[in-house]
């Protein structure tokens, strides 16, 4: 018994110092519109004007910055299917139990996007002044709709990945955000700029599936360094060198908006 | 024309019948012989020249589309959904190859077959003589006992497959309901959860107040019980072929779910059992799930009690103003739609149409309206056990929320609805019919009598 357990010691620590000793890189891609920016569509309250009507909304399934033409909100996951699950960098056991808000704030959802993995927590808030609804539409996890009163908070666990699920609230039917639920912790969301960083990815080759929630759907085509490319079903393989592993600029045109 | 509608309706869920076992009530001859099928005419068809049947009979075949054998339709819209989401194109072998997969897995409507899936223990919910009763053309053995009672009671409307498309369902307001997403509103589970068997046999035996569906309290506890598992195992089999469409969906071209032939195919084959295994345990769990609920104080004071609840309806916590309206009308809001009806995108005109051009199977988008309270009429029954589950876990696949229910750990002024909190707006609902407001204006006697 004493052997064995001695030999799994062994074998465990053999295990880990050789995933220390493995090398990571930083993944970055930078998504830029593809034309000329469209203007931002107004949206038009139709419920609580007094508290809704404040706030300037505008629809926000395409996010285009202004200035440099950085598209928001794009996703981008390390698609697993049927393969071994990679190893995990060290810095990402801090964030492994992380809780994520979905705050219903000036009568949107903030953020846009929520992206989180199988063990992490999506917390529901609500910041406004008026009641809010947040209904989830899950498949792969189940479905949910609940109140948020005016301050309160409500947390959900979602224990199944690959899902990108719909949210929208019943009573502003303006609002509307996605929350992606996916297996490991290599996953990010393009920002304001346009800009989406992922780090420590294992060095070697990786499948990483690209998302666009308000264009409906996988981001597959592309212009790479000025060249039409299309990536089946949104799913871009890449080779991580250690250090950043910077792709560029990718320019893309998502399909109309709904 | 009063006669026409008077003869469809009696006729067409005879399209189902076996003309071996056309029952004594019928007059027992076939109008229309087809290999094993055949139409069977109550015994008043006699009243009609012989051409007036074979007419009659042809034209229901048209209509109604009978077939010699009972099929399962593949579901269109959700295939549709996913090649305009996903940029996913279907090719037939891709089609068929989710037909032969399901049939493998779940048999046919003549012969349903309940799935090997290792360790899940699917007996609990799907009982394989139940299902043999449910299923097949309607028809009774020589000691009386009834086989196809899906057919003779629900598939007129609930349609072969459960797609809540059979040929009385455009006729209807609501839909029947197609079980194949496997979400159900009225039950006794949290939000997403499955209904219990308890919860299936209560719509079975009461029906729904305010809907077409009616009650089968009459029918014999073991039919019941068959149907239950019958209607389980539509919903079992729906939701595995949506699994399996979205799975289809994420294939690259070439790609096929199932290997006909070579290596990996058995290791693909248990992926796909997992995959059923994954829906069935949902129901298995359903049973343990049923939402605890404590009775009400029954020395509370019904008036404080019901004044409380209004106060709830109109605050922020609650929030049932915004939908249910300010007179309670259920005129708060009566744009959105439920969560069958919003895979068509019934807002985007252009996917509409495509969905709508899938077939007249895909019936045309209705609203979803909040409930009228003044009325009294409440779906999923109007006993006090039943809206106070509604109002705490609100109803699955519909705007309407679960509450903001109060953790009993939660720190001394935290925002929520107690237990107690929760039974004053069933008062207050139940309240409602009876306010003045509520009741039809009293006619002047004066003006009756001119009337008159």
């Amino acid at each position: 018994m004493r052997k064995a357990l001695t030999l799994l010691v062994l074998a465990v620590s053999l295990f880990s110092s050789a995933l220390s000793a493995a090398e990571w890189g930083d993944l970055k891609l930078t998504f830029v519109y593809d034309g000329a920016v469209p203007a931002p569509q107004p949206i038009s309250v139709t419920k609580d004007p007094q508290f809704c009507g404040k706030f300037d909304l505008v629809d926000e399934e395409l996010v285009v910055n202004k200035e440099n033409k950085g598209i928001a909100n794009i996703v981008a996951y390390m698609y697993t299917r049927g393969d071994s699950a990679p190893p995990i960098h060290p810095d990402y056991a801090a964030q492994a139990e992380a809780k994520f808000s979905l705050d219903n704030n000036s009568c949107r959802f903030e953020p846009h996007v929520v992206l989180l993995t199988t063990t992490q927590t999506l917390v529901l808030k609500n910041s406004d002044g008026v009641g809010h609804n947040t209904n989830y539409a899950g498949f792969r996890n189940p479905a949910f709709n609940d109140v948020i009163p005016p301050g309160g908070t409500l947390e959900k666990k979602l224990t199944v990945g690959g899902e990108r699920a719909k949210v929208s609230c019943g009573i502003h039917p303006w609002m509307s955000a996605y929350v992606v639920v996916h297996d490991t912790p290599y996953g990010a969301v393009s920002d304001q700029n346009g800009e989406l960083l992922i780090k420590n990815v294992p060095v070697g080759t990786w499948t990483f599936q690209l998302w666009h929630g308000g264009s409906g759907g996988y981001v597959a085509d592309v212009k790479q360094n000025g060249k039409a490319t299309t990536w089946a079903k949104g799913r871009l393989e890449v080779t991580i060198k250690p250090g950043m592993n910077d792709l560029g600029e990718i320019k893309y045109k998502p399909k109309a908006t709904r | 024309m009063v006669m026409m509608s008077k003869w469809m309706w009696r006729l067409t869920p005879l399209c189902f019948r076996s003309h071996k076992n056309c029952p004594a009530a019928d007059s027992g001859i076939p109008v229309l012989a087809m290999k094993n099928m055949s139409l069977c005419f109550p015994s008043s068809i006699r009243t009609l020249p012989l051409l007036g049947r074979v007419v009659f009979a042809l034209w229901l075949a048209a209509v109604v589309g009978c077939t010699t054998k009972a099929e399962f339709s593949q579901n269109a819209v959700y295939i549709l959904k996913q090649e305009r989401e996903l940029d996913a194109e279907f090719s037939d072998q891709q089609k068929r190859d989710l037909a032969e997969i399901l049939a493998g897995m779940f048999g046919t409507p003549d012969a349903p077959n309940v799935p090997k899936l290792g360790d899940v223990e699917i007996a609990k919910v799907l009982d394989a003589t139940h299902l043999h009763v449910a299923s097949g053309p309607v028809s009774s053995d020589e000691r009386g006992r009834a086989r196809g009672l899906y057919r003779e009671h629900c598939a007129h409307c609930h349609g072969v497959t459960g797609d809540g498309a059979g040929p009385t369902a455009s006729f209807l307001n609501p839909y029947p309901r197609d079980y194949r997403m496997g979400v159900f509103k009225f039950k006794s589970t949290p939000e997403g959860g499955k209904p219990t068997h308890e919860d299936l046999k209560d719509i079975l035996t009461n029906g729904i107040p305010g809907t077409a569906m009616p009650s089968f309290k009459v029918l014999p506890n073991n039919e019941i019980e068959a149907l239950i598992s019958y209607v389980r195992y539509l919903s079992i089999r729906g939701e595995v072929e949506r699994e399996l469409v979205y799975l289809t969906a994420d294939l690259v071209k070439g790609e096929r779910l199932l290997k006909m032939a070579g290596t990996g195919r058995s290791e693909q084959a248990a992926s796909l059992r997992e995959v059923a295994a994954g829906v069935v345990q949902k129901w298995i769990d359903a049973d343990l799930q049923a939402t605890p609920i404590a009775p009400p104080d029954a020395d509370r004071d019904l008036a404080a009690s019901i004044k409380h609840g209004r106060d709830l309806f109109y605050g922020p916590i609650a929030n049932c103003v915004k939908c249910h309206g300010d007179s309670a009308l259920g005129d708060g809001q009566k744009s959105d739609y439920d969560d069958w009806t919003k895979e068509l995108e019934p807002t985007n005109e252009e996917a509409l149409e495509q969905f709508l051009g899938l077939g007249r199977f895909i019936l045309p988008p209705r609203n979803i309206h909040p409930r009228n309270l003044r009325q009294g009429v409440f779906r999923g029954g109007r006993r006090p056990i039943d809206l106070y589950r509604r109002i705490h876990n609100g109803i699955d696949g519909t705007p309407m929320p679960g509450s903001f229910v109060l953790k009993a750990d939660a720190p001394a002024g935290t925002k929520g609805l107690t237990k107690d909190d929760i039974w004053s707006l069933v008062d207050y609902v139940r309240s409602l019919p009876y306010e003045s407001i509520s009741r039809p204006p009293v006619i002047e006697q004066a003006y009756q009598r001119e009337r008159l």
